[in-house]
């Protein structure tokens, strides 16, 4: 943490790095190998299924191994992981997220034009997210929160969230705070909540492939914890089009995310904001 | 080829070893036949298409265009029905799993927020509740609205 700040290209480097990249490497190579060694588990839960799979494990055998967990109590992992190995699974994220991607295209291609004809419920699903601060603004002011209350609800605050916000408002402002809470939780927790909820969401009732719109939220991990789990709960022959419709969705919300909180929803969480907000003010005051 | 980009392919090749462990080793569990060597000229050809795709994007920084989104585009023109490329891509890719892809992300995933968790506990429940119905509701808010649209459509 003292240490200088290293740039993305400076991280990737192996030059003089090499125990950082071999200790990461090896730590995420048994990961990997207890993970799937685990599988694919099923399970039913009340009226719909959860499905558990590989990856989930991976995020949280991951998580758990790092200093402020079991590396407090354990020296050795905090020898093994310690903040420059987790630095460098930050740039690793990004990096094997490429496979994915491609994999993503070969399920896409071969359906464009099952794609194409779907394309206004594409568009249109975008809208959906306005859903967010509707349901999430009330609450956080609720709960006494104020101006925090609109960078946190204003979308699913990912990455183009909070570019917009802290240019906006400034990273230190109130608005900053939200936007950061929402997106760390995410961080976090993100694969995990979407990966249960993705197999449990079919119980709504709503077609799979409405659902799988909704898995491409603008975050490669988070779609894939939910889309794999959706396709896996459901027959399999729907399981490409399932893939397919999510990573549309998401490389669409990658183009227009950015847009539709600029133009659509920051204006409208303001807004909504300025009309609720006196009411749950306790005095009745601003 | 720059210097970053030797850096980036380094990388590239552990991540593509580490795939094919993890299909191996998955493969293995529920007895399923997987061949290394089958799957390694889809590996290649994944690997090609990653770097080109961060080539492409650092090529265009006022785009913002993330990387991912690039090799999702090269992957999906590559293999469309009409593209002469289409059948060798989708056979050779189709060898390498689409679930032994994620795993390694996520290890690496939950790796990486782990100096965060400290952070974490200091924000309050509230949040924790707020962001949980954030995303509850921007994921049903669309998948109603697709519902709808796919229903006018006819398409389910």
């Amino acid at each position: 943490m003292s240490k200088k700040e290293l740039t993305e290209n400076e991280i990737i480097s192996m030059k003089g790095r090499l125990n950082v990249f071999i200790k990461l490497f090896i730590t995420v190579l048994f990961i990997v190998i207890f993970s799937e060694l685990i599988g694919v588990k099923k399970y039913s839960l009340g009226p719909g299924s959860v499905v558990l799979l590989p990856m989930l494990y991976a995020v949280i055998i991951g998580l758990i191994i790092t200093p402020d967990i079991l590396g407090k109590p354990l020296n050795f992992l905090r020898n093994l992981i310690s903040n420059e190995e987790i630095e460098l699974a930050g740039t690793m994220v990004m990096l094997a997220l490429l496979p994915l991607g491609v994999k993503y295209g070969t399920l896409v291609g071969p359906n464009i034009v099952k794609v194409v004809q779907a394309g206004p419920a594409f568009l249109l699903q975008e809208l959906g997210n306005l859903l967010t601060p509707v349901l999430a603004l009330p609450l956080a002011l609720l709960l006494g929160l104020r101006r925090e209350a609109v960078g946190g609800t204003v979308s699913i605050c990912r990455e183009p969230t909070l570019g917009v916000i802290g240019e906006r408002y400034g990273m230190n402002s109130p608005e900053g705070t939200g936007v950061l809470g929402t997106y760390m939780i995410g961080t976090v927790f993100g694969t995990i909540f979407f990966g249960l909820l993705g197999s449990f969401a079919v119980t709504s009732g709503l077609h799979p492939y409405a659902l799988a719109m909704a898995c491409g939220m603008g975050s490669g991990s988070m779609m894939t914890a939910a889309s794999s789990s959706l396709s896996a709960a459901v027959s399999p022959e729907m399981k490409d089009t399932i893939l397919a419709y999510a990573a549309t969705s998401n490389m669409l919300t990658g183009v227009t995310g950015m847009y539709s909180v600029v133009f659509i929803a920051l204006p409208f969480t303001n807004w909504y904001y300025t009309k609720l907000a006196p009411k749950f003010s306790k005095k009745g005051d601003k | 080829m720059l210097k970053k980009n030797l850096d980036q392919l380094k990388l590239l090749i552990v991540i593509g070893i580490l795939i094919l462990v993890g299909q191996k080793v998955g493969f293995m569990v529920v007895d399923k036949e997987f061949s290394v060597a089958a799957a390694l000229p889809g590996t290649i050809l994944i690997i090609v298409v990653c770097l080109l795709s961060l080539m492409i994007k650092e090529c265009l920084p006022n785009l913002k265009f993330p990387a991912f989104a690039w090799a999702t585009m090269i992957g999906l023109i590559l293999s469309m029905p009409f593209m002469p490329t289409a059948k060798a891509f989708l056979a050779y890719t189709n060898e390498v799993n689409f679930l032994s892809t994620t795993t390694p992300i996520l290890a690496f995933a939950g790796i990486s927020v782990g100096n965060k968790v400290q952070e974490l506990k200091s924000m309050s429940w509230k949040i924790v509740l707020i962001s949980l119905l954030v995303f509850t509701s921007t994921f049903f808010g669309s998948a109603i609205i697709a519902q709808i649209v796919l229903k006018l459509q006819g398409i389910i």
